[in-house]
């Protein structure tokens, strides 16, 4: 029986090939550049999380183990900051995700000033999330005249009173996710419409010889179209999701937020470090943090390829 | 090939730890030295009020002009990030005088960042300043740092809107608000305002940042609390006098205007703002005579107050400390104390300055705020009979103001008070025992 079987194992000869030679020539600056600004630093911080240093300071750091980990497992406020950064990605992305779709079907179709509105859509993007952030600061003001109190009271025909949207553990992270979503939706937009085009038309027209109403279309026609940049998309938004930072940062330093209910592990991190000059406790956040993120983008990309390989 | 492939991966991550943690330890004690008295002077400052920042580069001007053997470089770094650059950048790159606020100078004699300056300031100089310019630069009984000017902290009140509404307000540091007298003194004005408010605590400015500290922290030291004592949180920031001055606190809060636009009291949506001395040149200027100037509230053994600001060192590792203490001496004389004084509304921090200041002296619209200062004592001896309290002198200050000033937020939004508190002794005492209490 053993004759019978192929050898399967390519069986490859360490040997530089020249024709190797242009492609890692190519490779070489990012890869160098990966190693020397993200796993240099990820390996110093490994190590420093073990140790209590302290930022900047002439004295060496002294070891202690695992401290670090066994206090941020026990602190609730780092399981509450972890619990609001889930929250927030599993709210944005696909929220952010739908109604990006739903823009780019709308901007999609071929009226005469349709480019000023995809512009219009896509303007929120230009700006910094830090101005975005600042401008939202006024329009969430607590006060009787704050942008939002007074469109609520006008709306509600003052029924519902003036809120403390950034103060209120209840509505803050869904301010925070609200504006997140406003600045970010239209580059999502872009993207999608991107892909709506390159759906060819002949498949919506044999959709509706075949007598499928306008959702059986979209079901049908739309999604199985546009499912790689629907991934692609959906991949980008949850990168971005859990690096959300800017406008945490400045509403709670500037605007009141509460921050238990809106603290992120980023800015967990860059408290410890900057206000507190505490370097072990900052480099162990990040260590797990990175942990979390790379067993969640694992878990998406063996679902996402299992459903391709079907 | 997979052993040496790991072998390899190893050993790249030991070399980096190793370089990481022997420049960790190299920082090494700073080595100053006196220079011969000339040359270039690089100088660091805050960007704080334009007038303060005019009023400082005319000194520096003033100086390279009066002058041809020192030239002075200034530099100015944005206030908001000014103390996290500081801690930042390593002894070896910073300048030769630099700017501090005051309640950090003792984390950065710990990091030995700073110099010290007695042996490059002239006698008179340290002769001059004021009894609180000394304790707030002074750490283990050595001078790194004195200030041009101090802080008064207080209630600045629209005298014509309390009048109206017929609140009696005090006139003498005796005679300040209790709490109860203040929370109906609140209502009884927000009744009377159309815009339903009657307080203005400076919001904007943050509370999660030094501001809630500096203005809020003397009512822990009122009610018979403090932040910190012989290193220990536990049971002084959360023990029932500081809880029951948060609680307070949280009471005066429905009263409170958001001041996005920082114009609370001027524009009249407000009677009463909680401010520091730097409000003082717009607020006169808006309100003329209507403004008057109160204590802040009595929360159980007496009115207490904050003190220190901005003050100048010298960086560990200058080459010049000669000429460095030279221009120190020309920045603390009485004109340039008064020119800064005259732009930013604050005490001198020097005697003769003081004396004669037609604002803090007896007579003087702030008056009530300079016998504040007069009355001044640290942080670790609080009595009954002093005032204004320096905030505390440790080098675990920025642990001790991130945690306080987080909680201050939490209780802004409507946190337990109690459990604010108490959740942020137990992070400062976790980092003093860390740091062996950052001896």
């Amino acid at each position: 029986m053993s004759n019978l079987t192929v050898d399967r194992s390519p069986r490859r000869k360490l040997r530089w090939n020249r024709q190797d030679i242009p492609g890692v020539a190519m490779a070489a600056p990012g890869v160098i550049g990966l190693l020397v600004f993200v796993a240099a630093p990820f390996l110093v911080a490994v190590f420093l999380s073990f140790y209590n240093a302290q930022l900047n300071s002439p004295r060496a750091p002294n070891f202690i183990g695992i401290t670090q980990y066994s206090r941020l497992f026990a602190d609730m406020q780092f399981w509450r900051a972890l619990g609001n950064n889930l929250t927030f990605a599993a709210v944005v992305i696909p929220v952010q995700t739908a109604i990006a779709l739903g823009l780019a079907m709308l901007v999609n179709q071929r009226l005469r000033g349709i480019s000023i509105f995809r512009a219009l859509f896509f303007l929120p993007v230009i700006f910094p999330m830090a101005l975005v952030a600042v401008i939202w600061r006024l329009i969430l003001s607590r006060s009787e005249d704050g942008l939002l109190n007074s469109l609520v009271h006008v709306v509600s025909f003052g029924q519902v009173g003036a809120q403390d949207w950034l103060g209120n553990s209840a509505t803050a992270l869904p301010s925070i996710i609200l504006l997140s979503i406003w600045q970010g939706v239209g580059f999502q937009m872009i993207i999608l419409l991107a892909g709506l085009q390159e759906i060819p038309q002949e498949r919506y027209e044999a959709a509706q010889l075949d007598r499928a109403s306008r959702w059986q279309q979209f079901l049908y026609v739309t999604l199985p179209g546009l499912r790689n940049t629907l991934i692609f998309v959906v991949l980008l938004t949850s990168i971005l999701a859990f690096r959300v930072y800017d406008q945490v940062y400045i509403l709670i330093t500037s605007g009141g937020a509460n921050k238990t209910a809106t603290q992120t592990v980023l800015y967990q991190a860059t408290t410890s470090v900057f206000d507190q000059n505490n370097l072990g406790r900052a480099s162990a956040i990040t260590v797990v943090f990175f942990a979390i993120v790379l067993v969640i983008t694992v878990i998406q990309r063996r679902v996402v390829r299992q459903e391709s390989e079907a | 090939m997979k052993h040496r492939k790991k072998a390899g991966a190893s050993i790249a991550a030991v070399t980096t730890a190793a370089l990481l943690l022997t420049s960790c330890s190299s920082g090494g004690g700073g080595t100053s030295s006196a220079g011969d008295g000339t040359g270039d002077v690089e100088v660091w400052a805050h960007q704080g009020k334009d007038t303060e920042v005019a009023a400082l580069q005319d000194a520096v001007a003033n100086f390279n002009a009066s002058q041809s053997d020192i030239n002075v470089n200034l530099t100015l770094v944005p206030e908001a990030d000014y103390t996290t650059t500081i801690q930042s950048t390593s002894a070896g790159d910073l300048p030769d005088v630099l700017e501090l606020d005051g309640p950090t100078l003792a984390s950065f004699v710990y990091d030995a960042k700073v110099a010290p300056i007695d042996s490059y300031v002239s006698q008179d100089t340290i002769d001059n300043a004021t009894g609180g310019d000394v304790n707030q630069g002074t750490v283990d009984g050595t001078l790194y740092a004195l200030a041009q000017f101090n802080s008064g902290l207080g209630l600045y009140a629209n005298g014509a809107m309390l009048d109206a509404a017929g609140v009696s307000y005090p006139d003498s540091i005796e005679s300040a608000w209790t709490a109860d007298e203040f929370l109906s003194a609140l209502k009884t004005l927000a009744a009377a305002n159309d815009s339903g408010y009657a307080l203005d605590i400076k919001e904007n400015y943050g509370l999660g940042g030094e501001w809630g500290t500096y203005a809020f922290s003397p009512l822990l030291q009122s009610a018979g609390g403090n932040l910190i004592a012989d290193n220990k949180a536990s049971g002084v920031i959360d023990g029932p006098e500081s809880v029951s001055a948060m609680e307070a606190f949280q009471s005066w809060l429905p009263y409170v205007d958001p001041d996005e636009d920082d114009s609370a009291l001027v524009d009249g949506r407000v009677a009463i703002s909680w401010g520091g001395h730097w409000m003082y040149p717009g607020y006169s200027e808006a309100l003329g005579n209507d403004l008057v100037v109160l204590p802040l509230p009595n929360m159980g053994t007496g009115t207490k107050s904050g003190a220190g600001s901005w003050t100048w060192g010298m960086g560990s590792n200058t080459g010049q400390g000669a000429a460095a203490g030279a221009f120190l001496d020309y920045l603390l004389n009485d004109e340039n104390v008064k020119a800064m004084t005259t732009a930013n509304g604050a005490p001198p921090a020097t005697k003769s300055a003081l004396a004669t200041d037609a604002l803090y002296s007896a007579g003087g619209p702030l008056e009530l705020w300079g016998q504040q200062l007069e009355a001044g004592c640290n942080a670790d001896s609080v009595t009954s009979d002093c005032v204004t309290v320096l905030r505390p002198l440790t080098a675990g200050y920025p642990v001790i103001t991130s945690e306080f000033a987080s909680a201050l937020a939490a209780i802004a939004t409507g946190d337990d008070a109690q459990s604010a508190l108490t959740g942020a002794a137990t992070a400062i005492d976790q980092s003093f025992s860390d740091n062996n209490d950052y001896k």
